[in-house]
């Protein structure tokens, strides 16, 4: 098993000074899926995710990144191993918890928008807070409308998500991931249900979020150009995971 | 943020909701606007159901009401007569030593069948509970003629006050009078009066089964709108039409709540020597086929009812399986799967109230307007009566409307138990 500080070897763009200082980290992540047969999909992963890194997860079709996402978002949980999310081991927790640590840590930007049609966009944008609180305070949906502008969705808030373009929704969608305010993004291709010019608008935008809110993002992707801009890009092959060197090309 | 602040003020997370629902109403509420046709598919599925409720039992029991009453108004609740004394062999006799004896029943000759001292029976009957009336009558046959052939008339000499209660006979009039009526006066029946030809006033002949003759001018004329009904004259001339001198040979008894008529006949029973029996014992299958009704009014609404639980069922169940992967994203942002079923069953309870509160009401409205319809033919001299005699009744529109509620958040509940218990993973991708 290597130690986890060996897979932070890619450079880190700024010193993080959070406690604890990883907000993922997971030691001999297993998982298995038991259907008629068991299927190993994930064998023995090491990953450290640093309070506001941006970490790129590259892989062919199948070979895990979606499960390891799933399991990293709370959204499944190991069949070996230990997941520390924020420092809180998610193997162990019920289903509520994992749910609040979600509300509370974690957002998710899909392949697809994933937008509530019968929700405007301001509304689905604030629903992680209102599912959380019930309702939201003016300081919270103010924060939350800036955000919409700075995404260039101000003149669309009270707009459907069937009236916006994919660009927009997904733009919404990424200010719903941050809507809570949670130390963790994940995205599971993010930019790949969109052409490339807007693929390129939401990763930049991903990236100044980034920078700007110090939130970590680990983004699952298929485009080469946009991982070499993370801060570090990971591999799985067939379950296993490991650092790729920027600047070299994913061998297809 | 002056957009945020407008947004914030239009919101529909109203601070009234308790906390804790804010999200699952709201959730709820959208679901159901947009909705749109589903909706109310599934709204008038629930109405249905209780529209079919509503309307079978308000047919049914206000059929059956009908009936009772038609029954149990012209009808005495108790009747009280001299027990026919039967004969018992002579082997059958105590201390019977000698020689061969026949076993043949020997009918006896017809007894008096008096009751002399009925003005005891009517104070002993008074004082039981659930009695309301009590009337001393004088029953008989005689033939009534006009100058023509005699027609066979059963006569009921009473006290037209008493009677009334007894037996409608003022409600019934087509003309003329019943109360305050003379000893030489005689009410008749519609269809005897179109038989002898005569109308008030005239007089008729009456032959009672004892062979006394006397003369009646006719005082009234009713009509009970089936079959011949009796002719009514006052006690004391039928005490001396028959012959009974100041005894009377049945009494009558009207009681408050006529199911428990068979108690007050079996009371009666049991303290004078008299045969007393009920309405239910004379007439057992008009019980018998009136909890048939009961039973298959009770049986086609639950049939109806479950009808459009399977009919909500389908419906909520490919609603909430259309909304799996909203489900998985919710879950996915943090709610939890309490939360979301809590949306879910608030969804169904929302289109279990409105399709319940439609269905009574418009059950109602149809039940209503089925009560103006009257019958085409209808009795002579009184008012058309209705085509259907309905019953609203609140009882079983509650409890219709409270079953169609239970069935369809139960049709919600089931399969968004399903759905929340998914893995988000499996259902967003």
């Amino acid at each position: 098993m290597q130690a986890p500080d060996d897979l932070d070897s890619a450079d880190v763009p700024w010193p993080i000074q959070d406690t604890p200082p990883f907000v993922i980290e997971t030691r001999g992540l297993r998982k298995t899926y038991f259907g008629k047969v068991a299927v190993p999909v994930l064998h023995d992963i090491n990953l450290c995710v640093r309070a506001g890194e941006f970490v790129a997860v590259m892989g062919q079709s199948g070979s895990g990144k979606s499960t390891l996402l799933n399991i990293l978002g709370a959204l499944d949980v190991p069949t070996g191993g230990t997941v520390l999310i924020n420092g809180v081991d998610i193997s162990r927790l019920e289903d509520n918890a994992l749910a609040d640590l979600r509300s509370a840590g974690i957002g998710f930007i899909f392949q697809f928008h994933h937008l509530l049609d019968e929700y405007t966009c301001l509304e689905n944008a604030l629903l992680p807070l209102i599912i959380r609180y019930g309702s939201v305070t003016e300081a919270e949906c103010v924060r939350v409308v800036h955000l919409l502008e700075r995404v260039g969705l101000g003149h669309r808030l009270e707009s459907h998500p069937e009236a916006m373009s994919g660009g927009e929704n997904q733009r919404c969608a990424i200010v719903r991931a941050l809507a809570n305010a949670p130390r963790i993004v994940l995205a599971d291709e993010p930019t790949g249900n969109l052409d490339s010019r807007s693929g390129q608008e939401v990763f930049a935008l991903m990236r100044e979020m980034n920078r700007d809110m110090g939130v970590a993002f680990v983004m699952v992707t298929h485009d080469d150009r946009l991982a070499q801009e993370a801060d570090r890009i990971l591999l799985i092959e067939d379950g296993h995971l490991r650092a790729l060197p920027k600047g070299t090309r994913r061998l297809d | 943020m002056s957009s945020g602040q407008s947004y914030l003020r239009h919101s529909l997370w109203s601070p009234l909701l308790p906390r804790i629902l804010r999200f699952e109403s709201q959730l709820a509420l959208r679901h159901l606007r947009s909705g749109g046709r589903q909706t109310w598919l599934t709204i008038s599925a629930v109405a249905a159901g209780v529209i079919i409720v509503v309307f079978i039992t308000a047919l049914i029991f206000g059929l059956q009401r009908r009936w009772i009453t038609i029954l149990t108004d012209a009808l005495p609740h108790v009747t009280i007569r001299i027990v026919d004394p039967k004969p018992t062999p002579l082997a059958d006799t105590l201390g019977q030593t000698f020689g061969a004896v026949s076993s043949r029943i020997e009918q006896r000759a017809p007894q008096e069948k008096n009751l002399e001292n009925w003005a005891q029976v009517l104070e002993v009957v008074q004082a039981l509970p659930n009695v309301r009336v009590v009337a001393p009558v004088v029953r008989g046959q005689a033939f009534a003629s006009k100058g023509g052939n005699p027609y066979g008339v059963s006569v009921i000499g009473a006290e037209p006050d008493v009677q009334d209660q007894v037996t409608p006979v003022t409600k019934n009039l087509v003309a003329g009078h019943y109360r305050g009526l003379d000893s030489e006066e005689i009410v008749i029946d519609y269809e005897l009066a179109r038989d002898l030809n005569v109308s008030t006033g005239d007089r008729i002949r009456l032959t009672s089964s004892t062979g006394a003759v006397e003369v009646f001018t006719i005082a009234g004329i009713y009509s009970q709108g089936q079959g011949r009904g009796s002719a009514y004259i006052t006690l004391r001339t039928a005490q001396s039409l028959f012959g009974l001198g100041t005894a009377v040979n049945a009494i009558l008894v009207k009681v408050v709540n006529i199911f428990a008529a068979d108690e007050v006949a079996a009371r009666i029973q049991a303290l004078l020597p008299y045969e007393a029996r009920s309405w239910i014992q004379e007439f057992p299958q008009f019980l018998s086929s009136l909890q048939m009704q009961t039973a298959s009014a009770y049986l086609i609404s639950a049939f109806s009812l479950a009808a459009s639980a399977f009919a909500i069922a389908s419906i909520l169940i490919v609603s909430v399986l259309q909304k799996s992967k909203q489900i998985g994203i919710l879950k996915s942002m943090g709610a939890r799967r309490s939360q979301i079923l809590r949306a879910f069953i608030l969804e169904g309870f929302g289109i279990a109230l409105v399709g319940s509160s439609v269905g009574a009401a418009v059950g109602m409205a149809i039940v209503y307007l089925l009560s103006l319809i009257e019958q085409p033919v209808t009795r002579v001299g009184q008012p058309p009566e209705q085509l259907f005699p309905v019953a609203i009744l609140p009882w079983y529109i509650a409890l219709a409307m409270l079953a169609a509620i239970s069935a369809t958040v139960l049709a919600a509940w089931l399969p968004a138990r399903r759905a929340a218990r998914l893995n988000p993973v499996d259902v967003i991708r």
